[in-house]
């Protein structure tokens, strides 16, 4: 059968095959038993919200994450009570170097080639160590299986005259595979519209000036952003698989990643340079060894206008990572033994000029998954960790259980968490902004550690023979406590060459509670329907930035319809929103929460051809003043874009 | 006939140096740019992430050309901690009544900073009105590395 992208039916069937998820315990297990809650976005979520990058997908998609804005325009994270450095993104389990701004560089991660997306909230540092002290989101590439695939896309958005243009192609032998993809997007700047004109503002001034009456609301605009910087972004990535037997297979991988960021007074550059080459050696299915190793290279640079190098803002971090995995099995139970090294290089303007830092870490991790009886499993895992340069050892653990009922599945879990301090807050020394006010490192910060407590149910099921409800349901209700301590953050330093200074500090942290609700029914005539909810609470020392502002509620929902209506044509449609509460902080000076609607209509056309339309921000809403947690709208907007496979048109 | 001729070079002498005389008494409109040229001293409030800082400033603005001024922004901080003075060139001026407003969409330049060392700025959204001896002015500025706009407002009467 031609493929046919998004038909009705694949859709269903992306939801009743019972997919596969990885992330929780480093083993293929189907989603319904993965021994923790792993929220999945499949390959038609992603197409059907039409997201760009892993920002905008999460975003559409996960309630109780947020994004925002750093210092400097770079972006924020907020996942349920935890900030960007606490949430560890790989990409085909693969961790990244560099950061933005105690984030990784969200724009890398773009979703052209990707199949699915996992996250897991919560500590997960026994499989995956430092910084996976809040959870683990691992974006998973498409791998065609085709005997070769080729497309081409392009969209453009009206709210920044983005234009987003990808290109991909694969083939598949008996010995050989290539995913090759290309992706470029550009957006322009964005004049964000302020409560008043400059001109308003001066007249009311000149009111004041002159002792006449005057509006004193138009003077104070508590807006914190004006403006958002155009940038442009270049992503090219090739992955070549060689199964030389039944038994050995070896992968090696490349990508090289551009961005360029128009700022006022100067242009920021950011070049990703990454490598890697595994090897797995399988006895049987369930008996193998991996061996990889992988480079990741992140620099940033700043630039004048007329194209000179500044020198002045030059950042470069590069890791190398080693990795052993062994897979043996004990019957129906499963032993992983794993092992790391880590070297990780640091040279960046906010160290004291002309030095760089580097650290090697070093690691080693065991999971048993006990399948005590056919509806009881235990997993259980305990890690070590060594930090050279802060000399540090973390011990983490988890114990997970699932008891699986014919009508639900109940899951208890705990896991333990840890981040290392970065090289970054062990050895800043940074005049922030060339003011006169430093930012100085801290060599005896101690890691942060998480302890995640969470139950959850979870039923799925059919319903026929009951008319107007007759499909597929599935509900998960998960309630969650992140214990949160030594969390890294800044404090008044001691002054530092008659500067004031900022210090790097272990603070007593937070507990978060929460509880995470999810429903979904698929109906047989083509109509589906999910609604996400998350609410959190956080008490002890609770700690907001104007960068960092939680909230208490979200949710995120989106009622679809697929139909084919005849060999050339078929629909994909959805209606889909995001609804964020007020911030926990109580600043009334903001929008107290809001609400974004999305109209997505995907048209197939004939077997290749596939024309999306979207009108964003359906119901025209804009913040009255932008600040870090403003969403990035200025109104309504509208999207088309075009998809051509020609693997389909050739057949 | 040669009394005719006579009679008309006169009149068309006294025409022409009626004409003179009436050109000799136009007085030229003083330029908009020389009518606002000057010191200004007033209060100066710069507001950067929501944080607002008040002080007494003069703003000095100079010709460019008849219709258009520079003015340069005072200097901000102390010590290391100092935006230096920035200047800002060719605000267009326009005339309405007794008052004069001016505006200019962005300015970049460079300067050097405290310890030297050349750094850009940007000034942006300038609006200027000049009534009588007194003058607003609002702006946005960015300078250097620094991640963040300063959101400027003056007001301040010439000497």
């Amino acid at each position: 059968m031609p493929a046919i992208h998004l038909s009705a039916q694949s859709f269903r069937d992306s939801v009743e095959l019972e997919p596969v998820v990885i992330t929780a315990s480093h083993t293929p297990k189907a989603l319904k038993e993965a021994p923790v809650v792993t929220r999945l976005i499949t390959l038609h979520d992603i197409k059907i919200t039409d997201a760009t990058n892993i920002q905008d997908m999460l975003t559409q998609e996960i309630p109780g994450i947020e994004f925002g804005f750093a210092m400097s325009q770079e972006t924020s994270l907020n996942m349920s009570g935890f900030g960007g450095n606490a949430v560890l993104f790989l990409v085909d389990g693969e961790r990244m170097a560099g950061e933005t701004m105690d984030n990784v560089d969200y724009n890398r991660m773009n979703l052209d080639n990707v199949g699915r997306i996992e996250i897991v909230k919560g500590a997960s540092s026994a499989l995956y160590g430092s910084n996976a002290v809040g959870g683990v989101v691992n974006i998973i590439s498409r791998e065609n299986l085709e005997p070769w695939t080729a497309h081409a896309s392009s969209r453009y958005n009206t709210f920044g005259h983005e234009w987003r243009n990808s290109a991909g192609f694969s083939f598949n032998t008996s010995k050989w595979n290539s995913q090759t993809s290309f992706q470029h997007t550009r957006i322009d700047p964005v004049d964000l519209p302020k409560a008043h004109t400059s001109e308003e503002i001066a007249i009311e001034l000149m009111k004041k000036a002159q002792g006449l009456p005057y509006d004193e609301s138009v003077l104070n605009d508590d807006s914190n952003l004006s403006r958002l910087y155009g940038q442009k972004t270049y992503n090219v990535k090739e992955r070549l698989t060689w199964r030389a037997s039944d038994r050995l297979t070896l992968v090696g991988r490349g990508s090289y990643y551009f961005r360029t960021s128009e700022r006022d007074t100067y242009d920021y550059h950011f070049n990703a340079y990454s490598a890697g080459l595994k090897g797995r050696y399988a006895w049987n299915h369930a008996r193998h060894l991996e061996l990889s190793y992988a480079y990741d290279q992140y620099d940033k640079a700043n630039f004048l206008p007329d194209g000179t190098r500044t020198h002045d803002h030059d950042y470069s971090n590069q890791q190398h990572v080693a990795h052993a995995l062994y897979h043996h099995p004990f019957g129906k139970n499963n032993l992983i033994l794993g092992a790391d090294f880590l070297h990780d290089y640091l040279s960046t303007y906010q160290f004291v000029a002309g030095t760089s830092h580097s650290q090697n870490n070093i690691d080693g991790y065991a999971q048993f998954d006990w399948n005590i009886i056919d509806r009881l499993n235990v997993v259980s895992s305990v890690r070590y960790d060594y930090f050279s340069a802060s000399s540090q050892k973390a011990f983490t653990g988890r114990l997970a259980i699932v008891y699986k009922y014919p009508w639900m599945t109940f899951r208890a879990n705990y896991a333990s968490g840890f981040r290392a301090p970065t090289l970054k807050e062990m050895y800043m020394c940074f005049d922030m902004g060339n003011m006169g006010y430093m930012i100085l490192g801290n060599p005896d910060l101690k890691p942060e550690k998480s302890h995640n407590f969470n139950v959850a149910i979870e039923r799925t099921n059919r319903i026929r023979n009951s008319g107007f409800l007759d499909g597929r349901y599935n509900f998960t209700l998960v309630g969650y406590c992140n214990i949160f301590d030594k969390r890294i953050t800044t404090i008044d330093g001691p002054e530092y060459e008659g500067k004031e200074s900022a210090l790097y500090w272990n603070e007593n942290g937070v507990t978060v509670w929460g509880v995470d609700a999810s429903l979904g029914h698929i109906w047989d005539c083509g109509v589906s329907f999910r609604l996400n909810y998350s609410w959190m609470h956080e008490t002890g020392n609770v700690y907001f930035s104007q960068f960092n502002q939680p909230r208490t509620h979200s949710m995120t929902w989106r009622i679809g319809y697929d139909h084919r209506f005849s060999r050339r044509y078929a629909l994909d449609a959805a209606l889909s929103g995001r609804s964020f509460g007020k911030p926990q902080s109580g600043r009334t000076d903001v929008d107290q929460g809001y609400t974004i609607w999305k109209l997505m209509l995907q048209h197939h056309l004939w077997r290749s051809i596939r024309l999306n339309t979207a009108i964003d921000n359906l119901f025209n809403y804009k913040p009255k003043s932008y600040y870090y947690s403003s969403p990035l709208t200025t109104g309504i907007s509208f999207s088309v874009g075009l998809s051509i496979d020609l693997e389909s048109c050739a057949i | 006939m040669k009394k005719f001729l006579t009679m008309t070079m006169v009149v068309m002498a006294f025409v022409v140096s009626m004409s003179s005389c009436s050109k000799d008494d136009d007085t030229p409109e003083v330029a908009v740019a020389d009518q606002v040229v000057g010191s200004y001293t007033g209060t100066e409030v710069l507001t950067v992430m929501g944080e607002a800082d008040e002080s007494t400033e003069t703003f000095e603005f100079t010709k460019a050309s008849d219709v258009s001024v520079d003015v340069t922004l005072p200097k901000y901080g102390e010590g290391m901690m100092t935006v230096p003075a920035l200047p800002v060139k060719g605000i267009s001026l326009t005339k309405s009544g007794n008052t004069i407003t001016g505006k200019l969409a962005k300015y970049e330049g460079t300067v050097k900073s405290a310890d030297g060392s050349e750094k850009a700025y940007t000034v942006s959204d300038v609006t200027v009105i000049f009534s009588d001896k007194t003058v607003v002015v609002t702006f946005m500025q960015k300078y250097g590395n620094m991640p963040f706009a300063f959101e400027g407002q003056f007001t301040g009467t010439r000497k």
